[in-house]
């Protein structure tokens, strides 16, 4: 009895919490109404919702379904109108261009859409948007024609004018909501004329619900819960556990996304994934010694092997990469040479290495990715077995912010670093790598080159880019692979890996869809008819 | 000078203190942030944008005023309340503090409540038997949940009771289907007082993993300061002569060495809250507990200035605050203290 007594005593505290954390957990939290909106969960927090104002990638998914552009990327990579109706007419000059506008758009506040309410949103994107650069230098004015037909006055001729005009930023936004924002910003709420409205916004949670005068295909849900998490493991466990419906691959650790894979491979989930549209690649200093003699770059050109780097570091889910623009985009050209270590000897030995003298060399990595620094080892511990008589990589870790800042001084030999093309066009990828506004012989002193930390041009390389934004068709894609050549003979960058964005749903849940732009589609989302 | 005439001029000079302290720790993140290398233009623009745009933003920004005149701005605004806006969201700081405070308040003081009483339970269970089983195991506990790495911790409950279990949900302050209780923020205070079982309910969920962890954690602490105290109070002087005069051993350890033993658990517990008001950063993180140590690791990583700033003012003026109302209570329980 008394033993009985003091088993009671020593198990009564911890089984009463054990019990309290059964009857707390007996309200599961992965319980949620079927008919209730979908959860889709991403990496991080959005802090703003206004077109203006939102750069991450996360903000710019979420207003890509709260508002539409007035040109989409299809999946198939087509461009069709949306709220403009149909393409833009150019003048003779190809500095106007007249763009005819979709009737009977509502805004979500029940005003009507039309030339005004779209020449007021891209003014004000012009004058306070902090992603304005895009397309500040290229449209230099905006006039209204009538009722429906907007006017663009360009700087110069620009082709791509439709791909530009994509850009999820310059969503138009109902002037009488912003009329008090139209010189400042609106952070908390969004009334544009997408399938969805925002009903409720906190920067980790976002509540999208249908809107019932949208013009186009209504979603085929009943809503979306857009919610944001700060770490890697716990997106992974939540959609291992259940208690999201959709998770975005965005920022997700290679590990867990290959996990993820394997399991929709095997059934257990449904995998979606859009074109691959971010290139991750690296930059080297071409106007300083070492890298300021070709020869050794195209060596470290030749010393990279994609294919085993991204399947050791992406398990496969990052195609290897060799141009700088991706192969799904009209001009894209794979330019870079393929992996040959005896060619990379060659070259290092010509230029009087491998024979008892190594050539070091700095490669920097952004600390907080974890893909940079584990290719920056992988590809420090391939060269070491291979070439490591010739060539030898020194790793430094280095904060992204902290970076950026310095590229522009050449801080670094060589920089691990990745892009995404605003929108999905060759001069979204070539501009930003390789524009020189002054520049002599092989080196550039102004311009996105230095910006990128290359500091690399060749001459009429400048020209070849501006003349292919000024034509279109057969001529245009003969400029853009001209000036991919060149900067593959340059060797300025070394394109290395694709990345797709990619999404996963619960077997209830449709397979995820992703537009051209690389958006997920919230709208085709869909729970499945249970059996 | 009587001793409460000393107490008052010890609470004044604390309080005059107080504002050159926090003049001081403001001036300190300022100085920091600017030396660190990066700013907020190169967090939003990543390496896409051109040196030009680069410049217009910063322009637009404010920060292409000379460093002198950036830091009178901001004192001077400081002076008058102001804790400017964030440069992520124009938001004033006021509001998005005010926003996230509450959330670290909730999980700070529930984990706080669990620590206290895991901490003293276990503490005091040695007592009976010193050097016994319980006693043994009390003392492997405290050892065990203080040497614990947090972020470790949190994680394997988190992949235990949330993933594999699915007893709690794996992060988030309240289900993203439902919308979240727009009142005094601290959700489980709105529920009560709505008496809306539901969202009691739905808070206590999210609430649950995240509190227990944290007050495991701390837990130990509590445990291993009653414990020692505790052994040290029963080996005075006046707990024996309490036991000489025929006092039961119940009553001689709670009415005389316990009050003793809980004078240093309670300024610990002081430290303690004045720890958790910045937040317990990677209990936030790991559970997306949208919380201000949340918000600020956020706000670093953006190298939004005066996020940062009034995110450090505003906790540097709650820990002055919250130590020097421990040291009050403790000074107002313990007569032998001298100022």
């Amino acid at each position: 009895m008394q033993g009985s007594s003091r088993w009671q005593r020593r198990w009564l505290a911890p089984g009463l919490l054990l019990v309290a954390l059964v009857l707390l957990g007996g309200c599961r939290a992965s319980r949620r109404r079927l008919d209730g909106p979908l959860v889709v969960a991403a990496y991080g927090s959005i802090q703003t919702v206004d077109p203006a104002q939102a750069t991450t990638v996360i903000a710019l998914q979420l207003l890509s379904a709260l508002g539409d552009p007035l040109y989409a990327i299809a999946a198939d990579g087509q461009i069709e109108p949306r709220l403009a109706s149909g393409p833009p007419q150019l003048s003779a000059d190809g500095l106007r261009a007249v763009i005819p506008l979709r009737r009977g758009v509502r805004f979500h506040d029940g005003t009507p859409f039309d030339a005004e309410a779209m020449a007021f949103s891209l003014r004000r994107f012009l004058a306070i948007g902090k992603l304005s650069y895009v397309v500040g230098n290229r449209i230099k004015a905006v006039r209204v024609l009538d009722s429906h037909r907007l006017e663009l006055q360009l700087r110069q001729p620009f082709s791509p004018l439709e791909a530009l005009l994509s850009f999820a930023s310059l969503t138009p936004v109902s002037p009488t909501a912003y009329q008090q924002h139209a010189k400042g910003f609106r952070p908390a709420g969004f009334v544009g004329t997408g399938p969805y409205k925002l009903s409720f916004h906190s920067p980790q949670l976002q509540r999208l619900e249908p809107f019932a005068d949208y013009w186009g295909q209504a979603p085929r849900n009943s809503g979306i819960a857009l919610v944001g998490m700060s770490t890697s493991t716990s997106l992974y466990g939540a959609i291992r556990g259940g208690s999201v419906d959709v998770l975005l691959s965005t920022s997700l650790e290679p590990e867990q996304q290959s996990a993820l894979h394997r399991r929709a491979n095997a059934g257990k989930l449904r995998e979606g994934a859009g074109p691959a549209l971010e290139i991750g690649y690296l930059t080297l200093l071409s106007d300083r010694p070492p890298l300021d003699r070709l020869a050794l770059r195209r060596a470290l050109a030749y010393s990279l092997d994609r294919e085993r780097l991204t399947q050791r570091v992406s398990d496969g889910l990052r195609p290897p990469l060799r141009g700088l623009v991706p192969p799904g985009i009209p001009g894209a050209l794979a330019a870079w040479p393929k992996a040959d270590l005896q060619r990379s000897r060659q070259l290092l030995s010509a230029e009087g290495y491998c024979n008892g003298s190594v050539l070091e060399l700095q490669l920097t990595y952004r600390s907080n990715v974890p893909t940079d620094r584990l290719l920056a080892l992988s590809w420090q511990e391939l060269l070491r077995s291979r070439l490591g008589d010739c060539l030898r990589l020194e790793l430094q870790g280095m904060e992204s912010t902290t970076a950026y800042r310095q590229l522009g001084d050449g801080a670094f030999q060589m920089i691990l670093l990745d892009w995404m093309g605003d929108y999905p066009d060759a001069d979204n990828y070539l501009t930003p790598l390789l524009e020189c506004r002054r520049g002599a012989g092989n080196r550039c002193s102004e311009g996105d080159s230095v910006a990128s930390g290359s500091f690399w041009t060749a001459p009429g390389l400048q020209q070849t880019l501006l003349q292919s934004n000024a034509v279109s068709g057969a001529q245009r894609l003969a400029l853009l692979d001209g000036v991919q050549r060149q900067a593959a003979n340059g060797t300025p960058y070394l394109p290395l890996w694709l990345v797709r964005p990619r999404a996963w749903a619960l077997n209830s849940i449709t397979a995820p869809q992703f537009d051209g732009s690389g958006r997920l589609i919230f709208g085709a989302l869909q729970r499945r008819e249970q059996p | 000078m009587s001793r409460r005439q000393a107490l008052t001029r010890y609470i004044g000079s604390r309080l005059l203190l107080a504002p050159v302290m926090l003049w001081l720790i403001a001036t300190l993140v300022f100085l920091l942030l600017r030396v660190a290398p990066g700013d907020p233009v190169d967090a939003l623009l990543g390496n896409r944008a051109s040196a030009l745009a680069r410049e217009q933003l910063r322009a637009q920004l404010g920060l292409d005023q000379p460093l002198l005149a950036q830091y009178g701005q901001f004192l001077a605004d400081l002076l008058q309340g102001d804790l400017g806006s964030s440069l992520r969201n124009s938001q004033s700081v006021r509001e998005i503090v005010g926003a996230a405070l509450p959330a670290s308040v909730e999980l700070g003081v529930t984990a706080l409540l669990i620590a206290l009483l895991l901490g003293l339970a276990v503490g005091f269970s040695g007592v009976a038997r010193p050097e016994g089983r319980l006693d043994l195991a009390g003392r492997l506990y405290g050892i065990g949940t203080y040497a614990l790495p947090v972020f470790w911790a949190a994680m394997v409950m988190q992949l235990v009771f949330a993933v594999a279990l699915g007893w709690f949900p794996v992060g988030g302050r309240y289900p993203p289907t439902l919308v979240p209780p727009q009142g005094s923020g601290f959700y489980l205070l709105d529920g009560l007082l709505a008496g809306d079982w539901a969202v009691i309910q739905a808070t206590l969920q999210h609430l649950a993993l995240p509190a227990l962890t944290l007050g495991l954690l701390l837990s130990g602490i509590f445990e291993r300061a009653l414990r020692l105290n505790l052994r040290r109070a029963l080996r005075s002087d006046y707990v024996e002569a309490a036991r000489s005069r025929g006092i039961s051993e119940t009553r001689v350890v709670l009415r005389h060495a316990l009050p003793n033993a809980l004078l240093p658990v309670l300024t610990i517990a002081g430290i303690t809250v004045a720890s958790l008001i910045g937040g317990a950063l990677l209990i936030e993180l790991i559970f997306s507990w949208p919380g201000i140590a949340y918000r600020l690791q956020e706000a670093i990583g953006q190298r939004d200035y005066p996020l940062v700033q009034g995110i450090v003012v505003v906790i540097a003026a709650l820990v002055v605050l919250v130590n020097l109302v421990v040291d009050v209570v403790v000074a107002l329980l313990d007569p032998r203290l001298k100022f």
